[in-house]
């Protein structure tokens, strides 16, 4: 059974690139816009893997991360976060609130599902 | 000598280098149980070890670092507490030692190769080895749980045959909580190679009651048979790196490889840790790590004040040889290309040494080149040939690049006099028990060779001065609510065509009346005598004149200071002094840039003719016509007195309408010396007086001007004092020129 990853980007783009990526090396990806739509989308299912931008409107990745791990179902989920060459706080605020992966942004689809078969073997 | 050659005297060296660790091992072992601390023991042993096994590691060995390497596990896990010091562990190390040994001299014998009989003797030696690190943690651990060490040594003997990494991994105990799974990190490593061998390491895990589910308690031994590069491996481990430990080691030829790796880097790397991240040896996470804790260390010595711990923080190569990042072998033929890297590098150095002595005759040439032109120059005016003119005019432009480019190859930073001082103000400061620092500015100044080489003794005098008497004992510098350690600065700058050399402290400063005291206790100067600030602290540089209350073996015997201003004045420079009381002393030297030639300002007085050096001479103004011949003039609402050169050389003044004033400035204070004519800039090459002329005083030299004739060249601060004395006795007329010093 293939795993299951959610990817949470307010840019379409991104999700649309990621998903292609992913989905190319044989994952299933759920998308959400933003932090809350993160959580919702959740919604009790069975995900691998989730990766999220930092800056989004409605709730940021930290704050979706801190949240996400309160919840018992995703305590162990590894979250992949996109932060920006210039974002080294960001990133440290991100592994504090328990993502401790990341991808600098901009970055190749290749990159991208370097990092995730690092965390979850499709 | 041939490679296979150096290779054999290698390897001499290695058994030899062999032979002598381990007769320290068996002696370490055979005094193990007796010690008390054995821990340094303990090390000790697990060094040599170590070292045999990455050494024959280089010549292929590979047996040796077969065997080695179980023994070296053991002895880890000795060190690490996991198993504790027996006599049974030392029964059973003690063969372990004697079958290297037999090793070793098997290959002193020339048998390089793998002898079957003695593998298998080892193999039994290595079994009863193993049964205490099996023993100790795996009776309590979950038993499904084994701890292969037989496996880990047969991936040794494996893994050497080809250069594979080695792979050593202990997993964070949150990687769990952090969503990281050990297990898919190694599933992605197949993406890079093909994971030979896999050893999971449990030993960490404790019985079964305690055991938290939710903590990572794992760690593996993963042998990769991958192309991939050091830090392309580690990068499959980044999100784990900093709650885990990563060792990825090569083996085997990899080692070698490395070393021909770091053989064949350009010689553009001359720092160590570059060195082995180019060659990939180490990667620049790992280097950073060892750097930073390299500094973390020195850091502690420092804010602790020991500088016995400060000196024994270890080099950069030891960290990383310690935390495994790199093995010996490596780390040495990184440290020899370093070595080559800096002995080429000097080799290039820009710069070729030229000896002095052409170098003077060099300038000698130039200064007479000037004077002929100058020569030249005179008599292309008596022509109406505009064509002529011009070329003497390129040609007196080009005469002046040359004197500066010439001139410049005899400059030299200060920076080396001044760094001589470090150590100066170190031993002196010890010395006398007070704490001193020494602040180093403008050590890359330049100036002449020759001032350089004379600056140092005055300089000496002054900063020995400055740190006896000028900076207070510790508790007299709290009590005056100044920092405990004193500080003492050496500054230089240009300016304005000259160079200065500052000495300054943060001590008590001169005391104004303490030195009128003792000046008219000498009889310098009358009791009733009025003195700027200036003048009374220039009287410090008079001969015999110390206010030291006590006489230290540094100085205060009342010689020193007059030397100092004698061998300034000797280089045409002077000295002078700025104190406040309690706040601290600055010596300021002023110095010419060259002794050579200079530029100066001519000025005619009757017949004869001068030469003031230009960097004085602020203005000229006329002399005004009611002034007769007085000893001041109004310059502007300022009072400036005057030093009329026909009286002080005696020279036979023109009856003049009007005279001129050439306005002078030395250490802060302004004269006017009066002349007949002003002539202009002029190139001066300094020429020395003769012997019989040493004595005379106000001039410094003499130069030969275009038409053959000699100017004298004034000595200005000279003069002045000449003008300050004569105003204090209100004497009109100098004494005459005489031998009295």
């Amino acid at each position: 059974m293939s795993k299951t990853i959610l990817v949470v980007d307010d840019a379409a783009s991104i999700r649309q690139v990621v998903g292609i990526a992913l989905k190319g090396a044989g994952y299933n990806v759920i998308e959400a816009v933003d932090g809350k739509d993160g959580l919702s989308k959740l919604n009790g299912e069975k995900v691998h893997l989730i990766i999220s931008d930092v800056n989004m409107p409605n709730m940021d990745g930290i704050t979706f991360v801190r949240e996400l791990k309160q919840l018992p179902a995703y305590k162990f989920t590894p979250v992949i976060m996109l932060t920006t060459e210039s974002q080294e706080a960001k990133k440290q605020e991100g592994q504090l609130a328990g993502a401790k992966a990341w991808v600098v942004k901009p970055f190749q689809p290749q990159q991208m599902l370097a990092a995730v078969s690092k965390l979850v073997m499709p | 000598m041939s490679f296979d050659e150096e290779m054999k005297n290698a390897l001499k060296t290695f058994t030899l280098e062999s032979l002598e660790l381990l007769q320290d091992m068996e002696e370490h072992l055979l005094n193990l149980e007796d010690d008390e601390a054995p821990a340094e023991r303990i090390n000790a042993i697990f060094r040599a070890a170590h070292t045999i096994k990455g050494s024959s590691g280089v010549f292929g060995l590979t047996h040796i670092v077969a065997f080695t390497h179980v023994v070296e596990s053991v002895l880890d896990e000795l060190r690490g507490g996991r198993i504790g010091v027996g006599s049974e562990l030392v029964a059973a190390l003690l063969p372990c030692c004697d079958h290297i040994t037999l090793l070793v001299r098997n290959v002193v014998d020339g048998r390089t190769e793998e002898d079957a009989a003695l593998t298998a003797e080892g193999k039994q030696l290595l079994d009863e080895l193993n049964a205490f690190t099996q023993a100790a943690p795996a009776d309590k651990a979950v038993t499904e749980f084994k701890c292969p060490r037989e496996q880990l040594q047969k991936l040794e003997n494996d893994s050497v045959k080809d250069g594979n990494w080695h792979l050593s991994l202990r997993f964070g105990a949150d990687s769990f909580r952090d969503g990281m799974d050990p297990l898919s990190f190694v599933s992605y490593l197949r993406t890079l190679g093909d994971i030979v061998q896999l050893v999971t390491i449990c030993q960490a895990l404790p019985p079964a009651d305690e055991m938290d589910p939710e903590t990572c308690y794992l760690g593996f031994e993963i042998e990769l048979k991958s192309s991939a590069g050091k830090a392309e491996i580690e990068g499959v481990f980044e999100f784990v790196r900093e709650s885990s430990i990563i060792r990825i080691l090569p083996y085997g030829s990899g080692i070698g490889e490395f070393i021909e790796l770091i053989d064949e880097l350009p010689e553009n790397l001359s720092y160590l840790g570059e060195i082995l991240v180019a060659a990939g040896a180490i990667t620049r996470h790992e280097l950073d790590d060892a750097l930073h804790h390299q500094q973390n260390k020195m850091q502690t010595a420092r804010e602790q004040g020991n500088a016995e711990a400060e000196a024994a923080v270890p080099a950069l190569g030891e960290i990383l040889v310690k935390y495994q990042a790199v093995s010996e072998p490596v780390l040495n033929a990184a440290l020899e290309k370093q070595k080559q890297v800096k002995e080429k590098k000097n080799q290039e150095a820009q710069s070729i040494r030229v000896d002095a002595e052409r170098l003077d005759k060099l300038i000698d040439l130039i200064g007479e080149l000037v004077i002929a032109g100058a020569g030249v120059n005179l008599r292309s005016r008596l022509f109406a040939d505009e064509g002529l003119k011009e070329m003497t005019g390129e040609t007196m432009r080009l005469i002046e690049e040359v004197r500066d480019g010439a001139l410049q190859l005899r400059m030299v930073p200060i920076g080396t006099t001044f760094s001589r001082f470090q150590r100066v103000v170190r031993d002196v400061s010890k010395e006398l028990g007070k704490g001193i620092d020494l602040i180093v500015t403008g050590g890359d100044t330049e100036v002449d060779k020759s001032v350089v080489e004379k600056i140092g003794d005055p300089l000496m005098h002054l900063v020995r001065n400055a740190m006896d008497h000028g900076i207070e004992t510790a508790d007299v510098r709290l009590a005056c609510g100044k920092p405990a350690r004193g500080s003492l600065t050496l500054k230089a700058y240009h300016s304005s065509g000259s160079i200065v050399i500052e000495v300054s402290d943060d001590g008590g400063g001169l005391n104004r009346e303490r030195i009128l005291a003792k000046a008219v206790e000498r009889g310098l100067i009358q009791a009733h005598d009025v003195l700027s600030d200036h003048e009374v602290y220039a009287l410090i540089f008079e001969p015999g004149f110390s206010t030291a209350q006590t006489v230290s073996n540094l100085s205060g015997r009342g010689v020193g200071m007059d030397v100092v201003k004698r061998n300034v004045t000797a280089l045409r420079g002077n000295i002078e002094v700025d104190s406040r009381l309690g706040a601290g002393t600055t010596m300021r030297i002023h110095l010419p840039l060259t002794l050579a030639i200079i530029d100066g300002f001519l000025v005619g007085v009757g017949k004869a003719t001068f030469v003031i050096p230009l960097d004085r001479v602020i203005e000229c103004v006329a002399l005004p016509e009611d002034a007769g011949e007085r000893e001041y003039m109004d310059l502007r609402g300022e009072v400036l007195p005057l030093v009329w050169l026909s009286q002080v050389f005696d020279v036979e003044s023109h009856q003049q309408r009007r005279h001129n004033v050439v306005v002078v400035e030395h250490a802060g204070n302004k004269a006017g010396f009066v002349v007949d004519r002003l002539q202009g800039e002029f190139q001066t090459v300094i020429k020395p007086l003769g012997k019989l002329f040493t004595y005379i005083k106000g001039v410094a030299g003499s130069t030969i001007l275009g038409d053959g004739k000699v100017a004298l060249i004034v000595d200005v601060p000279t003069l002045f004092e000449f003008c300050e004395r004569a105003n204090r006795h209100a004497e009109h007329a100098l004494p005459a020129p005489s031998h009295a010093s």
